[in-house]
C-alpha cells in the first residue's frame, strides 16, 4: 500500500545498448526452445520402438509369444476392480517364468496413455474403459490398433481343438469390428441391460413383472398407494435411461428402428415406435411414479434409494449388483427383466433384451509385444479365468458358458435366465460406442433428462434429439459408422 | 545504480525464465500450434487445416454457452467472494465495540477464532469439497434437503443440481464457500496494518462504521483487493471451476448445458471425443478471455496510490 | 500492529458506557440504535458463516464412521457404532502413508524452489527498468490463464526427453515452473510497494545488486513470501493433473492421486464410507498444521501489510 517509485517501469527510452539486451532476452527463451524442438515434436513419433521378436509357435504357445520379452498391461480400475486381472497376470507369469510383466491399474486411461500413443510406445494390452476411455473410432481410423484375428483363430486355452472365436458369446466378435473383417476390440465382460428390481418388493405388492405398459402403470399405481415410487434412474447421468428405453423401442418397432437410429438416418427418431415409447415413459413422470428428487441423483445415489425400497424399478446394467453390493439388503432378491412393451401389437416378443460386451480390451498396433498382449487375453478367455471373474465381480464374460459349477448370485442368475428367455432376440444398439457425445450429452442429458424431469414434452424431446442426430450425421470431424 | 545491472538482471532471470520457458511456454506454444491441425491426441499423425477449427468454434453453440457461463463465473464469483470477505474481515478487525481502556479500534469478540475457522475450507482440495457438496445437494437424502424437512419445510425440496435454473448457482456457491476464508485472512492482514490514528481521526469526524469502511479501509486495501480479484477470476475461469463442474454437475455440464464452462468443454473435447486439436482451439479462446479479464480488472482498478 | 486480540476481559458493558465512548462528538440516540442493529446483524453473519464452514467438515468426520447404507438413510444421525474398518480400508487401499511422504517431499522441494526463483524474477521485474521487462512480465502472467491439461502431451515429451519422468525431482521442477506465473505476479506487485530508499542506501554503500537483494530486500519481503508461499503450498498440495501424467510409478504417487483413486472408486463401487474416511485422513493433517501455525501465518501476513 505504499506509494513509491518503482512504477516507472515503462519504456523510458530504448537505446542501442538496450536493443542488444533485448536480443539477449529473446535468446534466453529461444535457446532451450530450439534444442528441444527436434526432440519433442510429437509429429516425430514414428516406429522407433524395437519390437520384441516373435517366439516359436508351439501347441502350448500358439501365438508364438517371445518367452523372454516383457509384457505391459494397463487396466481400467473401475467397478470390476483389478483382482481378476491380477489373477490372470499370475497365470501368464507362471506360463512364461522368464518374463517380467508390468501391470498397472488406473482410472485415467487417456491422460496416462495418450502421450505414449503419440510417442509410439504404448503398452501391450489395455482395458480401454471408464470416463476417460480413448475414442475407439479415432484409434482405429489412425491405425493404432492391432487386428485381433490371430487371437480369435488361435486354439482356445482349454480345448486345442476349438478356436477362441468359437468359445465366445454371439455378437462379441462383431462388436469388435468397425468396417470390414479385422477385429480391433475384445469386449471381455458381457452386460445384460434392462429393468432391475427386487423380486421381494414385487411379491409384497402381490404383483408380477409387467409385460405391457398398462400393467406397468397398474403396478406403479399400486406401489404409489403404499408410498413407494415406481421408478428412479440416475438423474444426473440420464444416459442410463436408454438401457431399458432402447430395447423397448426395438421391441415395439423392430430391430430396424434401432439400426436406423444408430445409422443416423434422417427422421429415424420420428418413427411411431419411438414416439410411443417416449410417451409411455413421460407418463411415468406425469402420473407421479418417479421418485421425488430423481433428476438430482447420480447413479450411486439413485441405486441406493432404489436398494432401500424407495422405488421399484431402475434402468441399469448387470454391474449394478456389484456396484451396489454394500447397500442391497440380503433378502432383496435382485432380478432383471427385459423391458416392458406397449401391448401385444409389438413387433418383437416379450423377453427381447439388450445385451452386449463391456470392458473393451485393445492391443496397440505399435505395442512392443503384441503377441504377449493377445496371449494374456487368451488366458483371460479360459473357462477358469472367466469363472474367476464371474465369482469375483458378479458379471458374465464374453466366454460362452462359465457359469456351471459356481454358485450364482440372485442378479446374475436372473440375468442368465433373461438371456435364455430372449433367445435370438438380443438387441445391440451401438450409439454409446460410436457417438459418445451424442449418446451421453445430447440424447441423454439434454433430451431424455429434460423430458423425464418434466421440463419438455416427448414431442419436443424427439425434435431436439433428431436435431442432434442430424447435426452428428453432418459433422465431418467425427467418423461415421453403419450397421453391416 | 547502473554498474553490473544487466549482468545482475540476466543472472537473476535466467533460471526462472529458462525453467518457465521449457516446461510451460514451450508446451503451450506447441499446443497452440495444434489448434491449426486436425490432431486427435491419440496418434502422432496430423495435418495442417488452417483456421478450420476456429471457424468451427464460432459456429459451435455449446462453445458460446460455455463462454457465457465462464464469463458469468469470472464476474459474479470475485464480486461475491471479495465482498463477503471484506465484510467479514472488517467485522473481525474493526467491527468490535470500543471498550473503556481498550484500543481505539478492535475486532468483534472471538475474532481470532473466526480467522482460524474461516480458513478451513482453503486447506481442502477442491475435488474433496466438490464431492462433499455433491452429496449435500442430493435431493432425495442429501444433507440440505433433509435439513429443510427437519425444520418443517418438507414442501420445499429443490432439485438443486438437477434443476437447470439452479445448478449454476449451486456450483458457484461451493466456490464461494471454499475461497472466502482465504481472502478474509488476506484482508485481515491488510486491515490490521492500517494505522489506528486514521480511524481515530475518522471517528472524531463522527463517521460510523460503514463510512469508515468506505473512506479508510477500502482505499487503503485497494491493491490487495485488486490482486485478489484477478486471482479469483482466473481461478473461476480455470482450475477451480473445472473440478466442481466436472465432479458435481449432471452430465457433467448439464442439465441441458446449463453448467458447461469453457475449461470443461476443453477437457471433454480432448479426453472424451478424441478431438485434441479442437480442444486446444477452445483453450486459445480461454487464454484470450482470461488475459482480457486480467487487463480489464487492472485497468478499471487503476487509481492513485494512497500514502499514509 | 496487532489490533485483533479481543480476549482481554471486558468490563460489563452498559449501553451508557458504549455511547459515551462510541460517540465522542454529540451522540444522537438514533445512531446508537442503528449501531446495535448492525452489530447484531453482522455478528449473526459471522456466526452463521462459521457454522456453515464447520458443519460440512464435522459432518464428513462423522460420516467417515458410518456404514454405507446409513449414510443415505439418515445423513444427520450419529453413527450406530464407530466403524473404524472404513479407516482401515482407506488406509490400506489408498496407501496413504507412502503418499503423504511423497507429497511432503515434492511440495517441500517445490515450495522452496518456487519462492527462490519467483522472488528473484519478481524483484528484477519490479525494480529494474530494462527492455523486454513488460514482455517477460506478461509472458509470466499469461501462464496463469492457459489450461494445464492442454500442455500435458508436449510437456510429457519435454520431461521424458530430459529423463525426468517418474522422478520426484522432475516433478518438483515442473511444479516450480507452473507456480511461477502467480508467484511472479504477486511478488512483483509486492516488491513495487517496498520503499526504495533502503536499497538505494545500501547500494550507495557499495553493496552489490545481489547482496542488496539477499540481505536487504528479501528479509523485507518476508511477509509477501509467506503469503505467496501459502498460495503455492495449497496449490501444490492439491495439484493433481501434473502428477497423473508425469508420475505414473505407483511407488511415487502423491496424495491427490491416491484420493482421486478413492473418489473414482466411489463412483464404481459405492464405497462412500471408505471415501469419507480417506477424505478426513487427508484433511486432518493439513488442518492440524494450519491450526498450529496459524499464528505465524497471520502474523506473517499482517507484518507484510505493515512493511
Amino acid at each position: 500500500m505504499g506509494s513509491t517509485s518503482a512504477e516507472n517501469n515503462g519504456s523510458a527510452g530504448v537505446g542501442r545498448r538496450d536493443l542488444i539486451k533485448r536480443s539477449a532476452a529473446l535468446g534466453l527463451i529461444s535457446v532451450p526452445t530450439m534444442s528441444f524442438l527436434s526432440a519433442c515434436a510429437s509429429s516425430g513419433g514414428g516406429d522407433s520402438t524395437s519390437k520384441a521378436k516373435a517366439g516359436k509357435k508351439t501347441a502350448k504357445n500358439p501365438l508364438g509369444v517371445n518367452d523372454t520379452a516383457g509384457m505391459e498391461f494397463v487396466l481400467f480400475d473401475g467397478g470390476f476392480g483389478k483382482e481378476y486381472a491380477q489373477d490372470a497376470v499370475k497365470i501368464y507369469q507362471t506360463n512364461f517364468p522368464k518374463v517380467k510383466v508390468k501391470f498397472s491399474a488406473t482410472q485415467k486411461i487417456q491422460s496416462t496413455l495418450q502421450p505414449r500413443f503419440n510417442q509410439g510406445t504404448p503398452p501391450d494390452l489395455i482395458d480401454n474403459s471408464g470416463a476417460e476411455q480413448m475414442d475407439m473410432g479415432v484409434l482405429v481410423g489412425k491405425k493404432q490398433l492391432a487386428d485381433l484375428t490371430p487371437l480369435l483363430d488361435a486354439p482356445s486355452y482349454d480345448d486345442p481343438s476349438k478356436k477362441v472365436r468359437d468359445t465366445l458369446r454371439p455378437g462379441i466378435v462383431e462388436m469388435g469390428q468397425f468396417d470390414g473383417n479385422p477385429v480391433w476390440i475384445m469386449y471381455y465382460a458381457y452386460t445384460v441391460y434392462g429393468v432391475w428390481y427386487s423380486q421381494k418388493a414385487l411379491d409384497s405388492l402381490d404383483a408380477q413383472y409387467p409385460k405391457t405398459w398398462d400393467e406397468m402403470l397398474a403396478v406403479c399405481e399400486k406401489a404409489k398407494k403404499k408410498g413407494i415410487a415406481g421408478w428412479t434412474y440416475a438423474g444426473k447421468y440420464p444416459y442410463y435411461i436408454p438401457f431399458s428405453l432402447y430395447p423397448m423401442i426395438g421391441k415395439v418397432g423392430g430391430r430396424e428402428v434401432l439400426d436406423a437410429i444408430d445409422n443416423l438416418e434422417p427422421n429415424a427418431w420420428k418413427h411411431p415406435a419411438v414416439k410411443a415409447c417416449f410417451e409411455a415413459y413421460y407418463e411415468l413422470y406425469k402420473k407421479g411414479y418417479i421418485l421425488k428428487g430423481t433428476p438430482g441423483l447420480d447413479h450411486i445415489q439413485s441405486q441406493t434409494a432404489w436398494a432401500k425400497g424407495k422405488a421399484l424399478f431402475i434402468p441399469n446394467g448387470s454391474w449394478v449388483e456389484n456396484e451396489s453390493a454394500n447397500v442391497i439388503p440380503a433378502d432383496f432378491n435382485l432380478a432383471v427383466s427385459a423391458p416392458t412393451g406397449i401391448d401385444s401389437s409389438d413387433k418383437m416378443p416379450f423377453g427381447t433384451i439388450w445385451a452386449s460386451g463391456g470392458e473393451p480390451f485393445i492391443v496397440p498396433a505399435k505395442a512392443a509385444n503384441p503377441e504377449g498382449g493377445m496371449e494374456q487375453l487368451r488366458i483371460m478367455l479360459s473357462e477358469a479365468s472367466s469363472k474367476n471373474f464371474t465369482t469375483k465381480v458378479k458379471s458374465l464374460t464374453a466366454f460362452n458358458g462359465g457359469t456351471s459349477g459356481i454358485s450364482l448370485t440372485p442378479g446374475l442368475k436372473s440375468g442368465v435366465a433373461a438371456l435364455k428367455l430372449a433367445g435370438d432376440n438380443v438387441l445391440n444398439p451401438r450409439l454409446q460406442d460410436w457417438y459418445v457425445q451424442l449418446q451421453k450429452e445430447q440424447i441423454g442429458v439434454a433430451g431424455l433428462g429434460e423430458m423425464m424431469a418434466g421440463r419438455s414434452t416427448p414431442a419436443e424431446a424427439i425434435k431436439k434429439i433428431q436435431g442432434f442426430a442430424d447435426a452428428a450425421a453432418k459433422d465431418t470431424s467425427i467418423k461415421h459408422y453403419k450397421h453391416q | 545504480m547502473q554498474h553490473g545491472k544487466y549482468r545482475f538482471i540476466v543472472g537473476f532471470l535466467a533460471l526462472p525464465l529458462g525453467l518457465y520457458a521449457l516446461f510451460v511456454v514451450w508446451p503451450f506454444i506447441q499446443s497452440i500450434y495444434y489448434s491449426f491441425t486436425d490432431w486427435t491426441g491419440l496418434s502422432p499423425e496430423f495435418k495442417m487445416v488452417g483456421f478450420d477449427n476456429y471457424k468451427r468454434m464460432l459456429d459451435d453453440e455449446i462453445f458460446w454457452k460455455s463462454l457465457q457461463h465462464s464469463l458469468l463465473f469470472a464476474l459474479v464469483l470475485p464480486v461475491v467472494t471479495i465482498s463477503l470477505a471484506l465484510f467479514f474481515a472488517f467485522m473481525i478487525n474493526v467491527g468490535g465495540r470500543r471498550r473503556r481502556g481498550g484500543p481505539v479500534i478492535s475486532g468483534v469478540r472471538g475474532s481470532s477464532f473466526y480467522k482460524i475457522v474461516y480458513f478451513f475450507p482453503q486447506v481442502l482440495s477442491i475435488a474433496i469439497v466438490a464431492l462433499l457438496f455433491a452429496f449435500a445437494y442430493n435431493p432425495d437424502s442429501g444433507a440440505i434437503n433433509s435439513l429443510l424437512r427437519g425444520i418443517g419445510l418438507g414442501s420445499v425440496q429443490p432439485l438443486w443440481l438437477g434443476d437447470p435454473s439452479l445448478a449454476l448457482w449451486c456450483v458457484m456457491a461451493v466456490l464461494v464457500w471454499s475461497t472466502v476464508g482465504f481472502f478474509v485472512v488476506l484482508f485481515s492482514a491488510g486491515m490490521a496494518s492500517i494505522p489506528a490514528d486514521l480511524y481515530e481521526a475518522a471517528l472524531l469526524d463522527g463517521a460510523n462504521r460503514v463510512s469508515t469502511f468506505f473512506r479508510i479501509t477500502l482505499p487503503l486495501l485497494w491493491d490487495t483487493v485488486q490482486s485478489g480479484w484477478v486471482y479469483m477470476g482466473i481461478l473461476a475461469l480455470g482450475a477451480e471451476s473445472f473440478a466442481v463442474v466436472q465432479i458435481m454437475t449432471t452430465g457433467p455440464g448439464g442439465p441441458d448445458y446449463s453448467t458447461t464452462v469453457m475449461v470443461l468443454y476443453v477437457y471433454q473435447k480432448a479426453f472424451r471425443d478424441g478431438q485434441a486439436a479442437y480442444a486446444t482451439t477452445i483453450g486459445v479462446a480461454l487464454l484470450v478471455v482470461t488475459l482480457l479479464f486480467a487487463a480489464v480488472v487492472m485497468r478499471l482498478g487503476r487509481r492513485e496510490r494512497l500514502e499514509y | 500492529m496487532k489490533t485483533t486480540e479481543t480476549s482481554a476481559p471486558v468490563p460489563a458493558e452498559s449501553g451508557a458506557s458504549v455511547s459515551k465512548v462510541d460517540m465522542p462528538t454529540d451522540a444522537p440516540a438514533k445512531q446508537k440504535k442503528e449501531g446495535n442493529v448492525l452489530n447484531v446483524f453482522s455478528h449473526g453473519m459471522l456466526v452463521l458463516w462459521a457454522f456453515m464452514v464447520v458443519m460440512p467438515l464435522l459432518w464428513a468426520v462423522m460420516t467417515s464412521f458410518k456404514d454405507d447404507s446409513s449414510i443415505f438413510s439418515s445423513p444427520w444421525a450419529l453413527p450406530d457404532k464407530l466403524h473404524f474398518e472404513n479407516w482401515a480400508r482407506a488406509w490400506t487401499d489408498a496407501n496413504m502413508s507412502d503418499y503423504f511422504l511423497n507429497t511432503i517431499l515434492v511440495v517441500g522441494g517445490s515450495l522452496i524452489g518456487t519462492l527462490a526463483l519467483g522472488s528473484m524474477a519478481a524483484y528484477v521485474l519490479a525494480r529494474f527498468d530494462f527492455p523486454g521487462n513488460r514482455f517477460i512480465y506478461f509472458l509470466f502472467i499469461g501462464g496463469m490463464s492457459f489450461p494445464i491439461m492442454l500442455a500435458l502431451v508436449p510437456l510429457f515429451y519435454v520431461v521424458n526427453n530430459m529423463g525426468l519422468l517418474n522422478t520426484i525431482h522432475g516433478l518438483i521442477l515442473v511444479y516450480i515452473a507452473y507456480s511461477l506465473p502467480f508467484t511472479v505476479f504477486f511478488l512483483t506487485a509486492f516488491f513495487r510497494t517496498l520503499p526504495t530508499s533502503v536499497a538505494e542506501a545500501a547500494f550507495v554503500d557499495g553493496a552489490s545488486h545481489s547482496r542488496t537483494f539477499f540481505q536487504i530486500m528479501l528479509p523485507m519481503a518476508k511477509p509477501g513470501l509467506i503469503s505467496v508461499g501459502i498460495f503455492n503450498f495449497l496449490g501444490q498440495w492439491n495439484q493433481y493433473m501434473l502428477p497423473t501424467v508425469l508420475n505414473t510409478d505407483p511407488d511415487k504417487r502423491v496424495l491427490t492421486q491416491g484420493l482421486v483413486q478413492l473418489a473414482a472408486s466411489q463412483g464404481y463401487k459405492g464405497d462412500w464410507s471408505g471415501l469419507f474416511a480417506g477424505l478426513v485422513m487427508a484433511m486432518l493433517p493439513v488442518l492440524a498444521a494450519y491450526i498450529v501455525f496459524q499464528r505465524q501465518v497471520v502474523q506473517g501476513l499482517t507484518a507484510g501489510a505493515l512493511k
